[in-house]
This record gives C-alpha cells, sequence and structure tokens, in this order.
C-alpha cells in the first residue's frame, strides 16, 4: 500500500521533473509550451492519484479525497484551455511566418489571406 | 448576452450544483445522513443566478446529447481507457526526448482536416490534442476553404511528415475515431 | 510515511524554485507566462502534498484557488497578447 503511493507520487515527480529539464533547455517559445504540458498532465496527475489512495487508505477522509479529485480534474480540463490562448496570442504577436519553425502552414495561409 | 433556452440552463444548473455538492462537502453528508439544509438551499440560490447568467455561452446545441446511455458508456470509455493510453504513451515519447543529451527537434505547424461536425466533438478533440505534449492545436479554420471540411493547425514538435491525411492519422487517428462514435 | 511525503514536497518545491529561472530568463513575456503557470501546477501539487502530511483540508482550498486563478492569469494574458480582448 506504501510502496503504491511512493510510486505514483514518483512517476509524477519525475515527469514534472523531465517537464522542468525540457523548459529550460528547449530551444524556442512553442516547443518549451510541448513541455509543460508534461508538468501539467502527468506530473500532477501522479501526485493526485497517490493523495486519492493515501487520504481514503490512511487519513480515512473521503471529502478530502472528493477535493483533490476535483483539483486533478480542473486542471486537466482548465490547462489546455489557457495553453491555446497563450499559444494563438504567442503566435500572432509574432511575425508570420516565424522563422524558427520548419513547417509554417498557418503562416502561409494568413499571408495568402492579407494579399 | 445569448438567448436563454430551458434544456441548457437545466443542464447548467445541474452542472453546477453537482460541482458545488462536491466542493462543498456534502455528497459525503447526504450518504451519512448529517447534510445541512442551509448549505443545500444557498446552493440552489447560487447555481441557478450562475446557470441564468452563463448558460447561453456553454451550450448551444443539444443539451442532453449524452443522457442516452450507449453513448454515456463510450464517453466513460474515452476518458477512462483510450485517452489515457494515448496520454502515457506521449508524455513518456516527451520526456524521453527532454532529457536525451542530444536535442532532437522539429518544430513545424502541420494543417490537418478534421471530419467531425459537432462543436462538442471538435472542442473536445482540439483539447485532447492540446493535452497530449508533442501537440498543441493553434487555431481552428472553420467554413473558410473551398471545400467545406473543418481544419486545425497543429503545432507538432517533432514533424515526420506535412502530407495532411498522413499527419492526421498519426495525431489524432484513434481519438478521433472514438470520439465520432461518441458524439454522432 | 509522511517522512517520504515531506521528501516528495520539497522536491516539487524545488523544482517550482528551478523554473523561476525561466520567469526572470525568458525572452519573451509568453515564455514568462507559460513557465509561470508551470510554477502553479508545481506549487499545486506542493500542497496536495503538505495537506496530506498535516491532515488538514484549508490546504487543498487553497491549491483549489491557486489553479482557477492561474488559468484566469494564463488565459488573459494570451488573449492579451493575440489582441482579442
Amino acid at each position: 500500500m506504501k510502496i503504491v503511493i511512493d510510486v505514483f507520487i514518483a512517476i509524477g515527480l519525475f515527469f514534472a521533473l523531465a517537464g522542468t529539464i525540457g523548459m529550460l533547455r528547449m530551444p524556442d517559445f512553442f516547443c518549451r509550451m510541448q513541455s509543460s504540458t508534461n508538468i501539467a498532465t502527468l506530473g500532477i496527475l501522479g501526485v493526485v492519484i497517490g493523495g486519492i489512495i493515501y487520504a481514503l487508505g490512511f487519513l480515512g477522509d473521503p471529502s478530502m479525497a472528493v477535493k483533490i479529485g476535483i483539483i486533478g480534474i480542473f486542471n486537466l480540463l482548465a490547462n489546455p484551455i489557457a495553453s491555446h490562448a497563450l499559444m494563438r496570442g504567442a503566435y500572432i504577436h509574432k511575425k508570420k511566418p516565424v522563422d524558427e519553425l520548419e513547417v509554417d502552414k498557418l503562416g502561409e495561409d494568413l499571408v495568402e489571406e492579407d494579399e | 448576452m445569448k438567448k436563454l433556452n430551458a434544456a441548457s440552463f437545466a443542464a447548467v444548473f445541474i452542472l453546477g450544483y453537482l460541482f458545488w455538492l462536491l466542493i462543498t462537502g456534502q455528497i459525503i453528508a447526504i450518504f451519512s445522513g448529517t447534510a445541512s439544509g442551509q448549505i443545500l438551499i444557498a446552493g440552489v440560490v447560487v447555481c441557478a443566478v450562475v446557470a441564468f447568467f452563463s448558460a447561453g455561452f456553454f451550450i448551444h446545441e443539444k443539451a442532453f446529447h449524452l443522457l442516452n446511455p450507449m453513448r454515456l458508456v463510450m464517453f466513460l470509455g474515452y476518458c477512462i481507457c483510450i485517452f489515457p493510453i494515448e496520454l502515457i504513451k506521449a508524455n513518456v515519447v516527451m520526456a524521453v526526448r527532454a532529457l536525451s543529451p542530444k536535442l532532437d527537434i522539429k518544430p513545424g505547424i502541420v494543417k490537418v482536416p478534421v471530419d467531425l461536425k459537432s462543436e462538442y466533438a471538435q472542442a473536445m478533440l482540439a483539447n485532447s490534442i492540446t493535452l497530449t505534449p508533442g501537440t498543441v492545436t493553434v487555431d481552428i479554420a472553420e467554413d473558410t476553404e473551398e471545400d467545406g471540411r473543418t481544419y486545425f493547425y497543429i503545432h507538432w514538435i517533432e514533424v515526420e511528415t506535412e502530407e495532411p491525411e498522413e499527419a492526421g492519422e498519426k495525431i489524432k487517428g484513434t481519438m478521433e475515431r472514438a470520439l465520432r462514435r461518441v458524439w454522432e | 510515511m509522511s517522512g517520504e511525503l515531506l521528501f516528495f514536497a520539497i522536491c516539487f518545491i524545488a523544482l517550482a524554485l528551478i523554473l523561476l529561472v525561466r520567469v526572470i530568463a525568458g525572452p519573451t513575456i509568453a515564455d514568462r507566462a507559460i513557465a509561470a503557470d508551470c510554477v502553479e501546477v508545481v506549487v499545486d501539487a506542493a500542497l496536495i502534498l503538505f495537506s496530506l502530511i498535516s491532515g488538514r483540508s484549508i490546504f487543498l482550498d487553497i491549491a483549489l484557488v491557486t489553479a482557477v486563478l492561474g488559468f484566469i492569469g494564463t488565459t488573459l494574458i494570451g488573449r492579451y497578447l493575440g489582441g482579442e480582448l
């Protein structure tokens, strides 16, 4: 039982670490965004699952387990919306087509529209 | 403010009240018989006000589409089985890519056709793509193309192919098929 | 058991401190915004662990509030950069 909780939280910590290293290493903003998704999905989900098991098994407090579950589900629902808004904003903010990208279909289409 | 209809009001109200019960801890109190009447009534008032002002923004189409038990089962199957598998696969690939000493990335934005008609299905697919590490939906082109299909612009960290159909199959093949079964 | 949880929580806080490097050094405003969003998520995880250690659910309420505020802040910055606000 304790081992299971530890394993889940360690998985979360590993993916959060990978995401953090990705955030520091990636060359441009769009790639950093991809690494941030790593933290927000499995990083927090591992902690949430481990926390639910701990709250039910060791603390015996179901209302705490429900609250932890709400935090996990809310993160999963809200994170893609925020990422999408920020990505789109940063893309529009830049000069098009963006030269850090190897392929940029959106920039080509937008330039075509302007002409 | 959009026009309010009864079905979307009811749907938002029920969802909000369920959230209220969960977050105040009353759902456990109901099962153990110690629920407080004041909190339950306050929840009804708050949820009615919130649903009155926000229902028009949330729900435009069929409000109780998911109440069909067959669809509900497939929806839960998508949330519990199909999507987490894709999520874990992509997470492992992304973690290995971030930790490997040589950073082999080839970022780019590809254009991918989507054959889903329902608004909910499109939103769910876009969110699923954004949640999988390695792909983020940047923009959606609806009704602007000459062939009448919907296109997603997706930022992909490792562009394997620029061909629209092939890239679409690689990014969202399984998820799109499962979502079509749920919503159509 | 709570010793291990404390270790994990401190690791998460350390990750949040490392992410602050990107908040300070990020060349553009969008870099700073996404790094701040990540700090918020990591702090959320640490708060869950702290609430498990102390057995008090007040930390969970704080975690929920930070999650909501981080979502609203990131979306607002994105909308503002896109000129849609």
